[in-house]
């Protein structure tokens, strides 16, 4: 990436970054090679650094670092080692204050960009010439992998070893077990970002290569009949709200839908519908469909913060109460997928027609690949990010419940609280303290660490990161920094100009209409309850999981993403006018602060 | 046997080296069932009787607008006009009927090159005599300045004068405006650029207003940008029966969007329908009639000139190689 060097007005050194009051020491969370350190400062300094606000909008908790390190473990070696993408290499990361900056590593010597084309062209051809084929191995070797991880114990330590252990062949004591338990979890949580990420880049260089191409021969048309033209039809990623709307259905033909009162949490609506045998039916039709159509997660998955369904009931329960007064009012809640489908298939066809015979033709073709590839764009949140990590997460609170009946936590929640390396040490002691029947340091060592972290975490919240750090590049050139994070050369200038703060924000128009309204700031998954009807949703990023607020906002602002960020895809499905990718958003904007979107400009403008 | 008029549903492309482009094009639409105020077209016989009767041989250049402007219109010709008015009135159940008057010169609306505002239009004209007025007061303009000084930057292109005059019902417009069947500024072939204001088409295609601008998608309806302004002027037709008149824009219609959702999606229907006719993009100047909501009439069409060249495109490239320069990895091998 060309850069040039920093000038009045540009980006803050990431050296020269203030730790917030009371945030001293917030650095013994992170790994050491997290840090802008100063023995790399000649280099750190002249990068330029955007903050990953899609994947980590809040302060890292030093266990989560874990899906820091695995997923640009695995981006980085599927990108740069196995397909070798000739000019960009893997995702360098660092810590500031908590938040996470991201850099890519360019190639730039021709002679290395044309070894590494040689490489990439030989084996992600392998790939989109046999997608469909692989795309199924892949599903299968998900499956098998949740399915471990399900069959993954956690064991206790017993006073006694069972008869078992001491009669038996091939048995272990559970200093042992306990100890290949954990590295087992890691493990597996390793093995999953590694799969994650070996259909990721090529599916969204598929699309993005199909996007662009429509772009730069109809410069006007909205990122949203792209994404329409290309979307799929019957996603598993669609399934668990169309499981919803039919249990809504269900729920009124079998007479039970008055339990769903507004206001009611799912536990009394539960203890109501227990009550009737209709409604004790209608209780089993639902356990028949949560696995796994309830390992839907809260958020997009990257934090322990983020449960699924299962834990968390309230969103797909209001999900339920929403369907249910409005099939009521005689409203249609299914999703038209035989109109979507034909929509779909008319964009296409329209959009060909306007194109000459040779254009028509490569689009034909990108469409056609584009179509075979997105199925795996939108299905691996479904697997990985949702039914895997909700799961993970809680084998990992398995473990903390383990400390915190040795009280080596005061809270099986506080074991995020320690990085990996320190749960691991944790976990040693205790196993040895067991073993031997000596005294624990690990009751006092972690229960302050604990609490001073809880600390610094809930004041970082309160800050607020510049959009980027460093140096500003002339230009964007990593493709998959424009790819994954919708970061271009006009972005990052855009950014740059608004570090003087001016009262419009710019983003991507993602989807169209102006509304104005009273801002909400959602800054984590938690704060989902705080919305109020009629509010426009200003957040870092959103998921799909977000979907049910969505029938209560107006508009929806985030901070990062593109064409393909969830928070567009749901905002286009409820006709919302949505602006991605301001870069500033959650920063500039505070809740109850009166706002214009325009959706179709890409504007947010502080009234 | 008409000599020197003919309705305008007679009229076919065919006909342009003697009607003119105008007159020619409003007969293709009606030929393609869009909605065009009817009216006849003046051949450029009548215009060459006109130019053999009157004796300007020897008057100055600078001087023959004025010349052609006091010379009587031959009989002949005159008496056609006024009987084509006649037929037009009865027609159309109106007596006197308003009509617009325009220039329709041959090798305008042409692809080449554009005359476009390089002639007079009159608007609002009632009365055989008034179209006759209007008619010579048309053919005047092709010696204006300008008209001579825009020829002359064409060269060989712009051929000898020669003129066609349209003369059509006049619509009151409650709203009117131009459209294209591309975007202008980017060239996109599916969008449809829309301007618009109130009353008479004159303000739009004069530049007298900052009309409310419009790109809807062809394939969708949707609205993909819109700006509404201050529309301060309209022309409206004279209270007096002759002529339009410059007026202030009402107050509380200043700011107000001028086209709703129904409106542009009839506009673009029309557009693409124009559009699929003549095979290119198309300029088209349509109407809105006031107290008429099904009134939708356009009153001109032809080819969109000065759409910036496209890049030569290259040939087509299958998806492989596009997506392996995506990744900076060059154009794939065949295996």
């Amino acid at each position: 990436m060309a850069t040039t060097a920093p000038k009045a007005g540009a980006f803050p050194s990431p050296y020269e970054i203030e730790t917030p009051p009371g945030c001293e020491g917030w650095e013994e969370m992170y790994p050491y090679y997290a840090l802008f350190d100063e023995r790399r400062r000649d280099t750190d300094e002249n990068r330029f650094w955007f903050w990953n606000s899609m994947h980590f909008p809040v302060p890292m908790p030093a266990f989560d670092v874990i899906c820091i390190d695995s997923p640009y473990q695995a981006v980085g070696a599927w990108q740069n080692r196995v397909f070798a993408v000739p000019p960009a290499m893997g995702i360098d990361y660092r810590c500031v204050n908590g938040y996470i900056y991201i850099s890519g590593n360019p190639v730039t010597d021709p002679a290395k960009i044309a070894e590494r084309a040689e490489f990439f062209q030989r084996r992600a051809g392998h790939y989109f010439q046999n997608w469909p084929e692989l795309y199924a191995k892949w599903r299968a070797k998900m499956e098998a992998l949740i399915r471990e991880l399900g069959e993954l114990e956690v064991p206790d330590l017993p006073e006694y070893e069972p008869d078992e252990v001491a009669f038996g062949d091939d048995r272990n004591t559970a200093f042992y077990e306990v100890l290949d338990a954990y590295g087992r979890a890691l493990r597996l949580g390793d093995l999953m970002w590694q799969h994650h990420f070996e259909f990721l880049l090529l599916g969204y260089g598929a699309y993005g290569t199909f996007a662009e191409f429509c772009k730069g021969h109809l410069p006007d048309i909205p990122d949203q009949h792209i994404a329409q033209m290309v979307a799929g039809i019957d996603v598993i990623l669609f399934r668990p709200d169309a499981e919803l709307r039919r249990l809504a259905r269900l729920a009124i033909e079998t007479g039970v839908h008055q339990a769903f009162e507004q206001g009611r949490s799912p536990n009394q609506i539960d203890a109501e519908l227990a009550e009737t045998e209709a409604g004790r039916n209608w209780l089993a039709e639902l356990e028949k469909v949560k696995d796994p159509y309830f390992n839907m997660a809260t958020g997009d998955g990257l934090y322990h913060y983020y449960r699924s369904w299962l834990d968390d009931p309230s969103i797909p329960y209001a999900s339920l109460i929403g369907h249910i007064s409005a099939l009521r009012a005689g409203e249609q809640i299914d999703r038209p997928t035989d109109e979507i489908e034909r929509e779909r298939d008319r964009l296409a066809e329209e959009y060909g027609a306007l194109l000459d015979d040779a254009s028509r033709a490569s689009f034909n073709d990108l469409l056609g690949l584009s179509r075979t590839v997105f199925p795996y764009v939108e299905e691996h949140k479904f697997y990985c990010d949702y039914w895997f990590l909700t799961r993970w997460w809680n084998k990992i609170r398995e473990f903390g419940a383990l400390l915190a009946r040795n009280q080596f936590l005061e809270d099986g929640e506080d074991v995020f609280q320690l990085s990996r390396y320190e749960v691991a040490s944790a976990l040693d002691e205790l196993v040895l303290t067991w073993a031997t029947g000596g005294r624990p340091l690990g009751p006092q060592h972690w229960p302050p660490i604990v609490a001073r972290r809880k600390e610094i975490l809930a004041k970082l919240a309160d800050w607020t990161p510049p959009p980027a750090i460093g140096v500003t590049p002339e230009a964007v050139t990593d493709p998959m920094t424009i790819m994954l994070w919708g970061v271009t050369t006009e972005r990052v200038q855009e950014w740059a100009r608004q570090q003087d703060g001016g009262r419009t924000l710019t983003g991507a128009p993602a989807s169209p209409g102006t509304v104005e309204g009273l801002a909400r700031v959602v800054r984590s998954v938690d704060q989902i309850g705080d919305v109020r009807d009629g509010e426009i949703l200003v957040c870092g990023s959103t998921s799909p999981a977000w979907a049910p607020i969505f029938s209560k906002i107006k508009a929806t602002v985030t901070d990062v993403g593109g064409v393909m960020s969830h928070a567009a895809i749901v905002a286009r499905e409820y006709g919302l006018p949505a602006v991605v990718g301001t870069g500033r958003a959650t920063a500039a904007i505070q809740t109850g602060q009166m706002i214009r979107v325009d959706g179709s400009e890409g504007t947010v403008t502080l009234l | 046997m008409s000599r020197y008029t003919r309705p305008l549903q007679q009229l076919s492309r065919s006909d342009e080296p003697s009607v003119g482009g105008k007159s020619a094009n409003l007969g293709e639409l009606l030929a393609a069932e869009i909605p065009v105020p009817p009216g006849f077209a003046l051949s450029t016989a009548a215009f060459e009787a006109f130019m053999a009767e009157a004796d300007l041989e020897r008057t100055a250049e600078d001087a023959l607008a004025a010349e052609i402007r006091a010379t009587p219109v031959p009989a002949a010709v005159r008496e056609e006009v006024t009987h084509a008015y006649a037929a037009l009135a009865e027609a159309v159940g109106i007596a006197d009927p308003p009509v617009a008057v325009r220039s329709s010169a041959v090798g305008e609306d042409s692809q080449q090159a554009t005359f476009a505002g390089q002639q007079e239009t009159y608007l609002w004209v009632r009365g055989g005599e008034g179209v006759c007025d209007a008619v010579r007061d048309c053919w005047a303009s092709l010696y204006s300045p300008t008209a001579i000084a825009y020829r002359a930057r064409l060269g060989d292109r712009a051929g000898a004068a020669a003129m066609g005059v349209t003369v059509q019902l006049m619509v009151d417009a409650d709203v009117s405006g131009v459209m294209f069947t591309c975007s202008p500024v980017s060239g996109d072939p599916s969008m449809v650029a829309i301007n618009a204001s109130w009353g008479l088409g004159l303000a739009v295609v004069g530049g007298e207003v900052s009309p409310d601008e419009y790109l809807v998608s062809k394939v969708t309806r949707e609205v993909v940008r819109e700006r509404v302004h201050a529309k301060d002027v309209q022309y409206v037709p004279d209270a007096g029966g002759n002529g339009a008149v410059r007026v202030d824009v009402p107050d509380h219609r200043r700011e107000m969007p001028c086209l709703n959702q129904a409106a542009l999606n009839r506009l673009v229907d029309v557009a693409r329908r124009i559009e699929r006719y003549f095979g290119c993009p198309q300029d088209i100047e349509w109407a809105f009639a006031r107290d008429d909501p099904d009134g939708l009439f356009v009153v001109q069409a032809r080819p969109v000139t000065g759409l910036a060249k496209k890049a030569e495109m290259p040939k087509a490239q299958s998806a492989m190689s596009l997506i392996m320069s995506s990744f900076g990895a060059g154009p794939a091998k065949d295996p």
